[in-house]
């Protein structure tokens, strides 16, 4: 009794905290379920919500309610313009969307940043809620208590609109049959807009009055972000009910178990989380079992087979190339000639460039495999992923780790940190393979995310957030001295890394490469023709697992540091947009894309101090717009015949196309 | 009332001594709806079977259970002598089961030829190890180029399967099932969209499929079923109404209800004037 007795305080913290992750999962659940946007921008709506909210509250009644009309208009705002930034893109799949909501969001970030400085922002609330009441003989901060009434009132309120308006009936009809709606008088475009408009409302209300909860500070857009979707995943996307469990087990598991375990409770969302993904991996039909998810939330209905359906299209680009062979000799050359010059050029470098841009270049290798990783996941496999910074973290940790222990030969760190990662893909990639489309994302996401979490909390083995760093420099060869200068360590790092390109490049024009492309491309077609389909993903997961973790071996060798920020979310992103620029089944583009990125990032950001994130976000957009096939789209020849035959054709009859949409939208 | 005929109308048409593909009280509810309820089939080798129905009959989820990308509630599949009921569908396609598509879909960054290898590559008995043997890759090549010139695509073999019409698309989607080498070959309204002459040129497909092929014909188009198939099941809202002869089946008065076709009508109904109760 004594024990309930004294969780009693993070257990009402709990419902308060689930309560704040339901109001804005609710809204991207709904922005995803209906406009189709995933948006991972999302946890910047709040933020803007809860920096608007903080400065206008000045600890009055008339301060709070002001700041929460000006942070909900804000973030309303905010979400309108996400909506038109995304309509263009709906054609292009939800691949492009997220992208640019994630470009976007870096901006945002970034301005508000400018805007209202880097620190933590205290938050004011009205002197009456400032105080504590007493509950079942505890002190409890008035505040939240209120919090909770005003949850379940917004809560309310968004269900009585969803379930019993007219606007929400469209909302509904928009998730469950755009076409139709669009036939009954009700533009697609009008519910987009409206629903990202809502979903921003939302998410800034629930900013305004989450701030004394979840505060507006630079971190405040993720964590928000990450836990929504944790939510999503866990709850599903059918019915708010579920989303309310899976909220308040997150919260629960927020509070509540890092009262009662602390060293644990990171785990346990972790466990809840993969327990899900593995049992929705077991068949489609799982019963929904009743319990509430008040330990971290089982699924209460099993939204992955509802999730398949809508999303059976694979995010990926058909193309019809035109193939008019000027005989394979001049082919090969032709093909391999971007190649040869991208290798000219990096090889040549050390002479030309300094020990800074050296170590840059260097880094890029490294991003770049990470990058091309991605390429084969989601340009071959068709499994658009969030997630390979994970592998890339075991590689970069194995690594760390074994120059730690005396283990210093740089080629037995790389083959170590590959095996390390593939063992690891193939432990997650049972979970992974059996999703597809957008869905991918958000478990690869997971995993990528809770796999941070878990580098975190390990701090006897990772060194926690602090990171690893001063274990012995790699040495290129048994007996030979270590890679000291700049210039060596980079040129160790090109053999590497063009070692490791090399190979998948032979396996990805191999035969490997044509299952592959067809898994993607006809999924029922080389199943019903015998090709065990599933298998051939998990070997691809683990192949681009295992690529990753060279990545991560050469990051860690050449950066010489590790920390849990160089596996996070938004190397996850860069990962993916390197990926996107280089034209998502270009591995050299994806390469090429990596260098860009690191150019922007730290190069060019390096006139124009503190606006890193800003020129990423822009660069993310510009590409998503200007790129819409990546870089390899421009190395393409002009259509020719054959290619106008192709486009016809897809005009007239673009069955795989035109069930994909259905799929994605219907 | 002439018992023997209706006997041979209404029974299954008796099992064949040795059935490849045997279907047995296979049913698969959606929710509240039956799709398909309690339907058993045999088909002997070298049969070409057909199954009508009117939309929503359950026609195409009685091929997706025997293809396995549906799993029955009830019943159970067996493929010469061996129970299938629960295999995947790439090992059921192992085992000889092969299918084409309602929608076709084709790879479509890779070429027709391409498309055809990959379908064949499970089957081929050359196949182990033929990725990194040029000559034996040549041989699957040399197959599957074999099988495009036979379904009339010759001309197209190196063009990307994304150029190709719709018509011609069908037709790669029947090599590509033909490509496996199939014992049971499952056809889903191979002639849905085509034009007549492609009608034509598929009828000459399905004609020169070889003997110890088993095939299922799901179809709209009754003057191919009437061409093509030897019996016909009747599917009216998952359940089996009429199985039998062709001439015999497509003559029972409710199919002519549903189809009102010529060739029902042509064929009169000696067999089929006797009342039938349900």
């Amino acid at each position: 009794m004594d024990v309930l007795d004294a969780q009693l305080v993070p257990a009402v913290d709990g419902v308060a905290y689930g309560l704040l992750l339901f109001v804005v999962a609710a809204g991207l659940s709904l922005a995803f379920g209906t406009a189709g946007v995933l948006n991972l921008a999302h946890g910047t709506l709040y933020a803007v919500g809860a920096y608007v909210g903080a400065e206008l509250s000045d600890g009055t009644w008339g301060g709070l309610a002001i700041g929460l009309v000006a942070g909900t208009a804000a973030a309303c705002a905010a979400g309108a313009v996400l909506a038109a930034a995304t309509a263009p893109l709906t054609r292009r799949g939800h691949l492009d969307q997220a992208l640019l909501t994630f470009g976007l969001s870096l901006i945002g970030g970034n301005l508000l940043i400018d805007l209202f400085g880097a620190d933590e922002r205290p938050v004011r609330i009205p002197a009456q809620l400032d105080t504590s009441v007493s509950l079942l003989g505890h002190r409890y901060p008035a505040y939240r208590l209120c919090f909770i009434a005003m949850a379940v009132v917004l809560a309310a309120v968004g269900t009585w609109v969803l379930t019993r308006t007219r606007a929400g009936a469209a909302v509904r009809a928009a998730a469950d049959d755009p076409q139709m709606l669009a036939a009954s008088g009700i533009s697609p475009r009008l519910v987009h807009t409206g629903m990202l408009a809502a979903a921003g409302a939302l998410a800034g209300a629930a900013g305004v009055l989450g701030a004394p909860i979840i505060g507006p500070g630079p971190g405040t857009a993720e964590n928000v972000l990450m836990l929504s979707l944790v939510v999503i995943v866990l709850g599903g996307l059918r019915s708010l009910w579920a989303t309310l469990a899976a909220a308040i087990g997150v919260g629960e598991v927020q509070t509540l178990g890092v009262s009662v375990a602390p060293d644990w409770a990171p785990y346990l969302l972790f466990a809840a989380m993969a327990a899900v993904l593995v049992l929705r991996s077991r068949a489609g039909v799982l019963a929904a079992p009743g319990g509430h998810g008040a330990d971290g939330g089982e699924p209460p209905k099993d939204p992955a087979a509802w999730l398949r359906r809508r999303v059976t299209a694979v995010v990926a680009r058909g193309r019809s190339a035109a193939v008019r062979a000027p005989g394979p000799a001049a082919r090969a050359a032709r093909r391999a000639a971007p190649l040869g010059a991208l290798l000219a050029v990096l090889v040549a470098l050390p002479w030309f460039a300094d020990a800074y841009s050296l170590s840059l270049a260097g880094y890029a290798l490294a991003l770049g495999l990470l990058a091309v990783s991605v390429t084969v996941l989601t340009g071959y496999a068709g499994l658009p992923t969030l997630g390979q910074t994970a592998p890339f973290a075991v590689g970069a940790y194995t690594t760390a780790l074994m120059a730690d222990a005396g283990w210093t030969v740089g080629p037995v760190q790389a083959i170590a940190a590959a095996a390390a990662a593939a063992v690891f893909s193939a432990l997650t990639g049972p979970a992974v393979i059996r999703t597809r489309g957008t869905t991918v994302l958000m478990v690869t996401l997971a995993v990528g995310e809770l796999t941070g979490t878990a580098i975190g909390q390990w701090k006897s083995v990772t060194g926690g957030t602090d990171g690893l760093a001063g274990f012995p420099l790699s040495r290129p060869l048994w007996g030979s001295g270590e890679l000291l200068e700049e210039g060596d360590l980079y040129l160790y790092a090109l053999v590497v890394a063009g070692c490791a390109v090399a190979l998948t490049l032979l396996l990805l024009r191999s035969t490997a490469g044509k299952l592959l492309t067809g898994t993607r491309g006809a999924e029922e077609r080389m199943q019903a023709s015998g090709h065990p389909v599933s298998r051939y993903l998990l070997l691809a997961h683990i192949g681009a697992g295992a690529l990753a973790g060279v990545g991560g071996a050469l990051m860690v060798t050449v950066q010489q540091y590790v920390s849990p920020a160089d596996v996070g979310f938004e190397i996850a992103a860069l990962a993916l947009l390197a990926a996107v620029i280089g034209g998502t089944t270009s591995v050299v583009g994806a390469m090429l894309g990596a260098g860009l990125i690191v150019y922007t990032r730290d190069w060019v950001a390096g006139s124009w101090p503190g606006h890193g994130p800003l020129l990423l976000g822009a660069l993310f957009v510009a590409a998503v717009y200007l790129l819409p096939r990546g870089l390899a789209g421009l190395a393409r020849r002009p259509p020719d015949h054959g290619e106008q035959r192709g486009a016809a054709a897809e005009r007239v009859a673009p069955p795989e196309k035109a069930r994909a949409e259905q799929g994605v939208t219907s | 009332m002439t018992p023997p005929a209706e006997r041979d109308v209404k029974t299954m048409g008796r099992p064949p001594a040795d059935p490849v593909l045997s279907l047995s009280g296979l049913t698969r509810r959606y929710g509240t709806l039956t799709a398909v309820d309690d339907v058993s089939l045999h088909l002997a080798t070298g049969a070409r079977h057909a199954v009508i129905g009117p939309n929503g009959a359950g026609k195409t989820t009685l091929l997706n259970l025997i293809a396995g990308t549906a799993r029955p509630d009830e019943g159970a599949i067996t493929l010469a002598g061996r129970d299938i009921t629960r295999r995947a569908p790439a090992r059921r396609s192992r085992l000889g089961i092969a299918r084409s598509f309602q929608q076709p879909s084709a790879i479509r960054e890779l070429t027709v030829l391409e498309n055809v290898m990959l379908a064949t590559w499970r089957h081929h008995p050359l196949r182990p190890g033929a990725w990194r043997r040029p000559k034996r890759l040549r041989q699957l090549a040399a197959t599957a180029s074999g099988q495009l010139e036979a379904v009339g695509l010759a001309d197209v073999v190196h063009q990307p399967a994304g150029a190709l019409s719709h018509g011609q698309r069908r037709l790669l989607d029947l090599a590509a099932a033909l490509a496996a080498r199939p014992s049971v070959l499952l056809l889903d309204e191979p002639a849905a969209g085509l034009t007549d002459r492609d009608v034509v040129r598929l009828l000459r497909v399905l004609d020169d499929i070889s003997d110890d092929v088993a095939v299922l014909l799901v179809e709209h188009h009754t003057d191919l079923v009437a061409e093509f198939a030897d019996t016909v099941t009747v599917l009216m809202a998952g359940r089996v109404l009429v199985s039998g002869p062709t001439r015999e089946a497509l003559s029972h008065p409710e199919v002519r209800d549903a189809y009102l076709d010529p060739v029902a009508t042509a064929a009169d109904a000696p067999a089929s004037d006797s009342d039938r109760k349900g």
